[in-house]
């Protein structure tokens, strides 16, 4: 029982390994099927959300708050995706989205350049060694930028994951042996307590989204369903803020009590 | 049977693992110990060489002919040790110089940071923020040494064959998992990549021998064959290449040597100026 992330670049054989975990532990194997989630229920044509979580921001888009709102989106629904359990995600930014989760096994899957190019040209009829190569270096270049840009860091910062796996001595089937051994040992098995953590974080999220268009500074954190909210601005958008969260309590399931606190700084675990 | 070779963001946790890993495989243990062997066989201090292993050039350290020429007598000995086999090998940056051979099997070890943070502040009896700023520090000190010694970047993923996080794995778990993995057919040693390694370790031991009187050189081999590289004035070009030949001639399975000497432009330059 356990929710596995796999990071990976474009044609680096995490797909391969994410469908051949899942399928050896019995899991669901997850990937665009939050973003269409996401599009369906947030009402926000699917390629806006692709754009959003895979296109780094231009300069105008880092002022603004619309990629913060579709990011939020797409957390939303992997948070409550995931918290049903046995999931392995192999979609973008895995690690990130669900980042202090503890019980998530986070694995990232590397493959040499070479091997990236000759797979790209396979799967794709047509396209000549060089433009495979251009679209690698700007695809994870792209990548780069938008996991910077949004949560200062390097995607290629082998601390952000547990596991590192380089495909190419390695086989796809020993990838699949050391994440599936990996994914059975204790502490990412969900207990009741990480079970009622995620449950937290998928509250919060969800009040996140539905907050973010009005309120783009808000942070949210759950225990045990006692929801906070904080909100740096003071009490100009209090009323409208109040009026919102209220009708909220009656969206969104699993909520106990319901409390927002104005001009204070987001804690660093508030979503 | 194969080598593994660790590294790590901290020695200590490296040393740990790499033990551990050595106990639980049935392999030898090969770690900074083996510099006592390099500093007796070719008569330097042993602590000139752990600097040469922790310190990358600065003005107040050791000049670069002296890094280099320590760093391939560490080199040379390393790859002599790695050549018997079932050895685990950790702190002598193996990982940046055992290139492509299949049988070594590259593993990066990253610390708990809570840990390393723990440790560093009862260490050296400083508060949280400044032993996460010290943490930093030594960081980007080894990566600046790995690009300057080797011209690679340590911290990048795709020089290993694994990277495990101590954060959420137990060391135990760590260490069954690099015991499991060099149990796989590809770290099995083939003809080829033993020859790459026997290459490796003769290339190693020229290179050596050469750096004392030519700090330019490049050395590769191939067999018994060996080739090497360096750049010379066109006056100075058949000496250069005759006192090679004699000195590279004399070691050990060394049969034919070639010698490709590149015009130095630079001391051309400096001399037509005088």
């Amino acid at each position: 029982m356990a929710i596995i992330t796999i990071s990976r670049g474009s044609y680096s054989k995490g797909k391969e390994v994410a469908e051949m975990v899942a399928a050896k532990l019995g899991y669901d194997c997850i990937s665009r099927e939050v973003l269409i989630k996401a599009s369906d229920h947030f009402h926000i044509p699917e390629v806006k959300l692709i754009r959003a979580i895979h296109d780094a921001p231009s300069i105008l888009e880092r002022f603004g708050h619309k990629r913060q709102a579709f990011v939020a989106f797409i957390r939303s629904e992997l948070a409550c995706r995931v918290s049903t359990d046995n999931v392995v995600y192999h979609g973008l930014a895995g690690h990130l989205l669900l980042k202090g989760i503890p019980h998530v096994l986070k694995v990232r899957i590397i493959a040499q350049m070479g091997d990236r190019i000759i797979t790209a040209e396979s799967k794709r009829a047509g396209i000549s060694k060089e433009k495979a190569r251009t679209l690698l270096l700007n695809d994870d270049q792209e990548r780069r930028k938008w996991t910077q840009s949004l949560y200062g860091v390097d995607p290629w910062d082998s601390s952000l994951y547990d596991l590192v796996i380089h495909v190419h001595k390695l086989q796809v089937s020993d990838a699949v042996e050391l994440i599936c051994d990996a994914a059975t040992r204790d502490q990412f098995k969900t207990t009741d307590k990480y079970k009622r953590k995620m449950d937290d974080f998928a509250i919060a999220c969800q009040i996140k989204a539905a907050l973010v268009n009005q309120f783009s500074e808000v942070g949210v954190t759950s225990h045990f369903g006692n929801v906070l909210i904080f909100t740096k601005s003071g009490d100009r958008v209090g009323q409208k803020l109040k009026k919102r969260v209220n009708e909220l309590d009656k969206e969104i399931k699993g909520i106990n009590n319901l409390e927002i606190h104005f001009g204070l700084p987001l804690p660093p675990d508030a979503v | 049977m194969s080598i593994i070779i660790i590294a790590s963001d901290s020695y200590k946790t490296g040393r740990e693992i790499s033990e551990k890993v050595a106990e639980a495989a049935g392999y030898d243990c090969v770690d900074r110990e083996l510099l006592k062997s390099v500093s007796e066989k070719y008569n330097v201090p042993e602590a000139k060489l752990i600097r040469t292993l922790e310190e990358p050039p600065s003005f107040m350290g050791l000049s670069s002919k002296l890094r280099n020429l320590y760093l391939a007598y560490i080199q040379e000995v390393t790859l002599s040790r790695l050549l018997e086999d079932n050895v685990v090998c950790h702190g002598l940056a193996a990982h940046l110089y055992v290139l492509g051979v299949s049988h070594a099997l590259k593993v990066r070890i990253l610390s708990d940071f809570e840990k390393l943070i723990n440790e560093t502040t009862a260490q050296e009896n400083v508060a949280r923020e400044k032993a996460i700023n010290l943490i930093k520090k030594r960081e980007t000190l080894k990566k600046r040494w790995s690009l300057a010694s080797f011209n690679v970047d340590e911290n990048e993923p795709s020089g290993y064959d694994l990277v495990i996080s101590l954060n959420q794995i137990e060391p135990g778990e760590a260490v069954k998992t690099v015991v499991d993995t060099v149990g796989y057919r590809k770290f099995e040693p083939m003809t080829y990549s033993i020859k790459c390694l026997k290459d490796k370790e003769l290339a190693g031991r020229v290179r050596a021998a050469l750096m004392e009187k030519f700090s330019d050189v490049k050395v590769q081999a191939n067999g018994s064959t060996v080739i090497v590289e360096t750049r010379a004035l066109k006056r100075d070009k058949r000496k250069k290449t005759e006192t090679i030949k004699k000195l590279a001639g004399e070691i050990k399975d060394v049969g034919l040597v070639e010698v490709h000497v590149f015009k130095d432009i630079f001391r051309q330059a400096v001399e037509s100026n005088r």
